[in-house]
């Protein structure tokens, strides 16, 4: 009886630590763009190193269903998500805009670009005119296409648009352009030996080197969880200087989340963005207002969205951790 | 006097419920599509309540109103993608219709072809559009043929599957009958099985035209420009729910619509299933 009533007394002592232990934690949940990459580098550091833990946050990162994770976070499922510039600007030119604003930079620059198999001879955007480009049909891929064709003075309605999931085999085929980042599908085809042509888009127009991928949260999380906010960047903005300072052992800890890629393609990605990351920056994950002011012009005169919007409603610095 | 009362009361009403059906067979022909119709307008009042109420914001759900405007205000595009999109499911249709009809002769004939392509008819049915959808970009581009093929995987097999059936269950002895009299194989064909048949073929038609839209719409997301998979990516990637449910609403429409092409030409082909249903209101 002894021994019962002590095992009882121990059992609800503990259940009593559990709580407190809880109450001091924090339950995040981070929802990606897009299957775990090297973009997420830092956050799964950030996790693995017990970093997030350190600043009292529990945090799971999950993986979005397609398309769904601006949503997600706007309504609360998640407090933080990855998401891109474009796609934050056009859920603000909605009649009833989403509650979302862009916290940090994953990456400085836009690191994407449009590419074609080397065998096509494609050089350059003059050689657009009576070809095929695949894309996913975002809302801004052809006002971008259409800007940069007609920069050159070629005639937009000569190059073939279609939305198209296949990958880069096609681009020996009926596909002649498709859109890559530089950092994930460009390294996969340098892996498969496929060769490339890459025009990147930021030098096709500055006005296209906008932010992608960046950190999201919810006005609700703005208003009332500031702290959290920035206890979580700070804990994530450790997580990328480790991957900035050692590329291959963050590559092996992405490795442990997501398996299915070789550790070769991941270091390779994460050797590469290493300096990305925070080029042309001393503290990590800053935006400037003039890259959402261009990128909002570009939209607007391409008429994605129907007024321009306010920078201030659609990013923040304000919870970046200061440089060391 | 009935020995059991109660009895010849249910009898009595069990008298009055059939001719009742006989003389009222209009009102219950009604009743039939009153029931649902009302069923569903009351969901879709519920919905909209719904979502006023609670204050559903529009990106997560739209009110009907909404769809219904935005069916409204966008109704050109829907219908040049919908032409689209009903041109390949016809295609596909077509194509499986054939194939199922040739397929399905050559399995009733011979047990080892059926036994060699069940089988491979089953798998079809297994593999998921998202490992077959790069081989068909790069074999058939962006034409109509990938989303014709598509429709044809996932139409056939319902078509061939109720034909070869309704062959298998000819009563042997019409049959026997025809080669006795000297009939050949195609005359057992064409004068006893394949008509005995064709009420299951179109039985396996109408289920395949139910799936064609919406088999031409995951062949358009593979790869596409123009139809109503295509159009629906687009605003989805645009945040524009409201849209995002209006080709919904005409993805449903179409199918319907598909499969009462299918129910008029059946009526069509098959005039004794008409007086069939005429010889029983006498």
């Amino acid at each position: 009886m002894k021994k019962l009533i002590a095992a009882l007394v121990a059992m609800a002592l503990l259940a009593c630590g559990c709580a407190l232990a809880e109450a001091e934690t924090t339950d995040i949940t981070v929802i990606l763009d897009y299957i775990p990459n090297t973009n997420h580098t830092g956050m799964y550091v950030a996790l693995d190193r017990g970093y997030y833990a350190e600043e009292g946050l529990n945090v799971q990162i999950i993986e979005p269903t397609e398309g769904a994770t601006n949503t997600l976070v706007a309504v609360g499922k998640g407090q933080f998500g990855v998401a891109y510039q474009e796609d934050i600007t056009m859920a603000h030119s909605l009649e009833e805009p989403l509650p979302i604003r862009a916290i940090a930079a994953l990456i400085q620059h836009n690191t994407s670009g449009l590419v074609s198999w080397k065998g096509k001879n494609i050089t350059s955007v003059k050689d657009f005119e009576g070809k095929t480009y695949a894309g996913w049909g975002g809302p801004g891929e052809e006002a971008v296409l259409r800007a940069v064709m007609e920069a050159e003075g070629l005639d937009f309605s000569k190059l073939n648009m279609v939305i198209s999931d296949g990958n880069f085999a096609a681009l020996e085929k009926d596909v002649d352009i498709m859109w890559f980042f530089e950092a994930w599908d460009m390294i996969t085809c340098e892996l498969n030996g496929f060769e490339l042509n890459y025009l990147p888009v930021r030098e096709l127009d500055e006005r296209l080197d906008y932010y992608t991928p960046v950190i999201i949260t919810n006005e609700d999380m703005i208003a009332n969880h500031p702290d959290v906010v920035a206890r979580f960047l700070k804990a994530t903005r450790r997580g990328y200087m480790d991957a900035m300072a050692d590329p291959d052992g963050c590559a092996a800890v992405l490795n442990k989340y997501a398996p299915d890629y070789t550790l070769e393609m991941l270091e390779r990605s994460q050797e590469y963005l290493a300096d990305k990351y925070m080029e042309d920056t001393d503290r990590w994950g800053e935006m400037k207002r003039s890259v959402w002011d261009n990128y909002t012009e570009f939209m607007l005169e391409y008429n994605l969205i129907p007024e321009m919007i306010d920078a201030d409603l659609l990013y923040t610095n304000e919870f970046l951790p200061e440089a060391e | 006097m009935h020995p059991f009362p109660a009895c010849a009361k249910a009898h009595a009403g069990f008298a009055l419920l059939r001719s009742d059906r006989q003389v009222f067979s209009g009102l219950n022909m009604n009743r039939r599509s009153l029931y649902p119709a009302l069923a569903m307008a009351a969901l879709i009042v519920l919905w909209e309540i719904l979502v006023r109420a609670l204050g559903v914001p529009s990106y997560v759900l739209p009110a009907p109103t909404q769809v219904l405007k935005a069916l409204y205000t966008d109704r050109a595009a829907l219908l040049a993608h919908s032409a689209v999109t009903v041109g390949e499911a016809l295609g596909g249709m077509g194509i499986s219709l054939v194939c199922a009809i040739l397929l399905g002769i050559l399995m009733d004939a011979s047990e080892g072809v059926k036994a060699c392509v069940y089988p491979v008819l089953v798998v079809t049915q297994t593999v998921p559009m998202i490992v077959l959808s790069p081989i068909l970009i790069l074999y058939l581009g962006f034409g109509a043929a990938p989303k014709i093929l598509t429709v044809v995987l996932m139409c056939f097999f319902p078509v061939v599957v109720s034909f070869a059936d309704g062959m298998a269950q000819v009563d042997p002895n019409y049959v026997n009958l025809i080669r006795s009299y000297g009939g050949s194989a195609l005359q057992v064909y064409t004068q006893v099985k394949i008509p005995y048949a064709l009420p299951a073929l179109f039985s396996g038609l109408k289920v395949a035209a139910t799936y064609s839209i919406s088999g031409a719409v995951v062949g358009e997301w593979v790869a596409s420009q123009s139809g109503i998979g295509y159009y629906l990516l687009r605003v989805k990637n645009s945040y524009a729910l409201d849209k995002m449910f209006a080709s919904v609403l005409v993805i449903i429409a179409l199918s319907l619509m598909m499969n009462g092409l299918i129910w008029i030409i059946s009526r069509i082909c098959l005039p004794y299933l008409n007086r069939k249903r005429g010889g029983n209101k006498k």
